[in-house]
Formats: structure tokens, C-alpha cells, sequence
């Protein structure tokens, strides 16, 4: 393996599991030291492993760092705290025992103990979410508003609630118990499924960097499934539904970067050894009485992604399917789907009567997803006037200009 | 043909700049990567930094500081072998160091006799 692959992330995923492990040490309310602690030990070894060689225990390298930076950092700002003289005696020996082994099982350990902590319901969700990528998945702020949308002061922001509230929590990472972290596995769960779309859906023309996004969801939650608490049929499901959707990722744009719809999108291209590892988790998700809203959308991304072609696509079961997800989970979304999906099966009056059949909240109706598909099936169904009636509103509230190109041709040249 | 002996010096003026992120680092790191390979033949040591304390000799006195100005310190060395200093500039015009904003790299031959 050469130097650059075993580095490969070493930085970003390392990042998280120091800070996770030093936090579990030193407790929360040292958060901002500890992140100090960890970049600079992270400045430390592009310096020396650029001059030299990356060392063969690198994690151990940058933890002995970190934890002597954090140790002098705390000698000189807070003699007073009694926590130095408790840590500072067992510093010596404890550093220099480090075995990598059960090191490394630590590390994991506290950076899953680290998503639970941050799932509190006390944290909105949107606060978790930047937390979540700012502390365990190593992006700045800048990185964060790039990759979400929003501003710099926003990320800062939500990342200043989350901080201030987990410092309030006094209690302990060690401290969660076993049920206290079943009960928060729904909000890590969705906080992990929100990265994933955030990455997937995104309009972002840049496919590395909505990647990224993905392939950081995929890591912790694969981390996860494969500790005690979140051996569970829904995070199994998580993960199939994230590997169905990132086995089509490379086949959403053609090659000038404009996005493709499903029924254009090149079917072979579609990565068959990620599709081949949804289904083993899709097999391991069943499992259980419960069935969760990620257990339905894995299988509605397993229809797609083994039907042949888009006119084979079982479109009776998928629609059924929304129908299941919008029980599980109501959302006005999962009922515009259904319409789009009836249309295929039925016929696009059908996918209009759906439409019909429900009430749409404002922030919905007036959105371009229910714009398009309303313009979409009027136009199909021959109501042409109407049709390019809301054909022009949804090209004109669409977010970016791929979608807007996207719309009109879809919409428009017919 | 007999190659030279470049020593460069990366000179950094201290302004305060803002902590790169764990995912920053990375791409340096990647960047850093690239650069020695492809110039592996040329880089003769990576040299190693230089501590921020020291001081001037002069006959008069000596003056507190290694600082060529206030505002600028030597960070580090290191050197290089090319046939000609053009090249050797080409080298250190590639490397990750100089895009490092307030980072200068001054090239001097190393003169054998």
C-alpha cells in the first residue's frame, strides 16, 4: 500500500475518533480545548509525515500528541482544576502503554458514545446535523455551509446551540446507559439518513463533494450497525438504502453536468457490487415486528435499482410501498411520490386524483417538486394550458440552474 | 551533467490565519504526496523546521531574534539537487508550500569549491 492510500481520510476520520475519545476522557465541557488539542496535532503530522514517514501506528501518533498538547494546554490556563493533578499522574504510563489493539476498539467505542450524546432531544435536529459533521466528520464551518446551503454565520450558529446545550448535559459518556441510548438510536439514525440525502439530493453540481457527504453517512452508520446497540433491522435497513441510492450516484448527470432522470439514466453503469451489498443488508434488515420507514424506502430504491429497465419497473408495488411509508411516516412528500408512481402504473389522471385526494401544506404546494409533477401530469393528461401554466412556476422557483434546464426540457419541449 | 545543490529557505510572514480543518489537511497532505513523488529525484531532504527563538550575531551586538523583518520568520529548509537553478525553481514553484498564503521560498545555490 503506498503512503498516499493509507492516508487516504486518515486526517478527517481520525479527526472525529480523536475528539470523540478525548471528550469521553476529559468530559464535554472541554470541547473547544479538545478540538484545539486535535488539530494541532493533525498541523503536527502534515509537517513531520511530510518530511519523514507516516508512522506505523498514525492514530496512536496523533493521540499522544493531541493528549500532551491538551495536558500542557490545561496546565497553563487552569491550574486550579482539580482534573489535572487526577489526569496528569497517570499521564506518563498511560501514553506510553497505548497498544493499538485495544485502542483502536476505544476509539470506536466513544466516537459511537459520541453520536448518542449529540442525540438528545434537547438538540434540534438541524443543530445534531452540523455538530455531527463539524466534530466527528472533521469539515470547518466553511466546508459545512458549502456542503448544506447555508451561511457560514448559520453553521456557526447551529453549532454554537448544540455546544452550549451539550454543555449543560453534565452527565458523562460513560454515563449513557444501555436503554438510554436504544432510546436515542432514532434520532441518530435519522441524523445519519439526513447527512446521506443532504449529500444525495443536493443540488450541487460538484459530485466529489456531495460524495463526501454520502460516504461519511456510510461509514458511521456502518460503524454503528456493527456495535451492540445499533445491531437493530432498521440500521441495516439505513445502510441498504443508502448503498441502493449511491450505486446510481455517477449516473444522475451526464457528462456536461446537467442531471438525469431516472427513465434516462444508463442502467449498466450502475454499480452491480453496491447493489449486490444493499440486498445482503436488505436481507439482514428483515428481521424483527418492527418496520421502519428505512426498511420501505430501501425497498422502493431496491425495486428501482433491480428492475431491467424503466418501463419493467413494478410500479403496483411501489406505489403500495409509499402507501405503507406514508402510514409509518405522513408526510405530504411521500404522497407526491405516490401520485408520480401511480401515473406510471395507471396512467397520469390516476397520479392527478391522487394529487387531489390530498391536502398539500404551503411550504409543499408551493414548491417546485409540486409544481413539476402537477405540470408534469396535467400535460400528460392533455390539459395543456394549465400544464404550462405551472410548468413556468416550477421553472421559475427551481433552486439552480441544472434543475431549471432539467425542468424546461422535460416540461416544455414535448 | 553535475547537478547542483539548492538549498531553499520558506520563509513565512506570522499573520494570524484561520486553523485549516481535518479535511483541509488532508488535501494538503495528498498535495504534499504528489509533489515528492513527482519530484523525488530532485528533493534531496526534506529538511526540517526552525525553531522560532534565536538570534543575530553581529560584530556590535547580538539582537534578539532570527527575524529578517518584523514580520517575517524562517519556518524551515530544505534541499534540493537540479542542473540549474531554473530548475530548481520549477521544483519549489510546484510544491504545495508556496500556495500557503504569506509563504516565501528563497533558493540559493549551495557553492562547492
Amino acid at each position: 500500500m503506498s503512503q498516499t492510500d493509507r492516508v487516504e481520510h486518515l486526517f478527517r476520520h481520525e479527526y472525529g475518533k480523536l475528539v470523540a475519545l478525548l471528550l469521553r476522557r476529559f468530559g464535554v465541557q472541554h470541547l473547544d480545548a479538545i478540538e484545539d488539542a486535535v488539530q494541532w496535532a493533525m498541523a503536527q503530522a502534515l509537517d513531520f509525515w511530510c518530511r519523514d514517514s507516516i508512522p506505523d501506528a498514525p492514530s496512536a501518533w496523533l493521540y499522544r500528541v493531541a493528549y500532551r498538547h491538551l495536558i500542557s494546554e490545561f496546565r497553563t490556563t487552569q491550574r486550579r482544576n482539580s482534573l489535572i493533578t487526577e489526569h496528569l499522574s497517570t499521564l506518563a504510563s498511560e501514553v506510553i502503554e497505548l497498544e493499538e489493539a485495544s485502542f483502536a476498539g476505544e476509539m470506536s467505542d466513544s466516537m459511537l458514545r459520541m453520536m448518542f450524546i449529540t442525540g438528545s432531544d434537547a438538540i434540534p435536529i438541524e443543530s445534531q446535523l452540523v455538530f455531527t459533521l463539524k466534530s466527528l466528520c472533521g469539515f470547518s464551518i466553511r466546508e459545512i455551509a458549502l456542503r448544506l446551503f447555508i451561511t457560514e454565520a448559520n453553521v456557526y450558529k447551529r453549532f454554537s446551540r448544540a455546544k452550549a446545550q451539550l454543555k449543560t448535559q453534565t452527565l458523562e459518556l460513560d454515563m449513557l446507559s444501555n436503554d438510554q441510548m436504544l432510546a436515542r438510536l432514532p434520532s441518530v439514525h435519522r441524523v445519519l439518513y439526513l447527512l446521506f440525502t443532504e449529500g444525495y439530493l443536493s443540488s450541487h453540481n460538484d459530485t466529489a463533494i456531495r460524495r463526501d457527504l454520502c460516504e461519511e453517512a456510510i461509514r458511521l452508520t456502518s460503524l454503528l450497525a456493527a456495535s451492540n446497540v445499533g445491531d437493530v433491522p432498521a440500521g441495516y435497513a439505513l445502510l441498504a438504502l443508502m448503498h441502493f441510492h449511491l450505486a446510481r450516484i455517477s449516473t444522475r448527470q451526464d457528462e456536461f453536468g446537467s442531471l438525469l432522470l431516472l427513465e434516462q439514466q444508463d442502467r449498466h453503469k450502475w454499480n452491480k457490487q453496491q447493489i449486490t451489498l444493499a440486498m445482503t443488508f436488505l436481507a439482514q434488515s428483515a428481521n424483527g415486528d418492527i418496520i421502519s420507514r428505512y426498511h420501505v424506502e430501501a425497498s422502493i430504491a431496491a425495486e428501482h435499482c433491480l428492475s431491467p429497465s424503466f418501463s419493467q419497473t413494478p410500479w403496483e408495488k411501489i406505489v403500495a410501498s409509499y402507501e405503507l411509508l406514508h402510514n409509518i411516516a405522513p408526510s405530504a412528500l411521500h404522497r407526491l411520490n405516490q401520485a408520480i408512481a401511480t401515473a406510471e402504473w395507471k396512467g397520469p389522471e390516476a397520479g392527478l386524483a391522487v394529487l387531489k385526494s390530498t391536502d398539500f401544506p404551503e411550504w409543499l404546494g408551493r414548491s417546485y417538486h409540486w409544481y413539476t409533477v402537477y405540470s408534469d401530469l396535467l400535460l400528460r393528461s392533455g390539459e395543456i394550458t394549465l400544464g404550462r401554466k405551472y410548468a413556468d412556476l416550477a421553472i421559475a422557483t427551481a433552486p439552480t440552474d441544472s434543475i431549471k434546464r432539467l425542468l424546461s426540457k422535460r416540461l416544455l419541449e414535448r | 551533467m553535475k547537478n547542483n545543490t539548492y538549498m531553499c529557505l520558506l520563509r513565512s510572514s506570522t499573520g494570524e490565519c484561520e486553523q485549516p480543518s481535518a479535511s483541509e489537511m488532508e488535501l494538503q497532505y495528498a498535495k504534499y504526496q504528489a509533489w515528492q513523488q513527482k519530484f523525488a529525484d530532485n528533493i534531496l531532504d526534506m529538511g526540517n523546521k526552525l525553531g522560532s527563538a534565536g538570534s543575530v550575531v553581529r560584530q556590535e551586538s547580538a539582537s534578539d531574534g532570527p527575524y529578517i523583518e518584523l514580520k517575517e520568520i524562517i519556518g524551515g529548509y530544505m534541499m534540493l539537487t537540479a542542473a540549474t537553478l531554473d530548475e530548481a525553481i520549477t521544483v519549489i514553484k510546484e510544491s504545495p508550500m508556496v500556495a500557503n498564503q504569506g509563504t516565501s521560498i528563497e533558493i540559493r545555490e549551495i557553492c562547492t569549491p
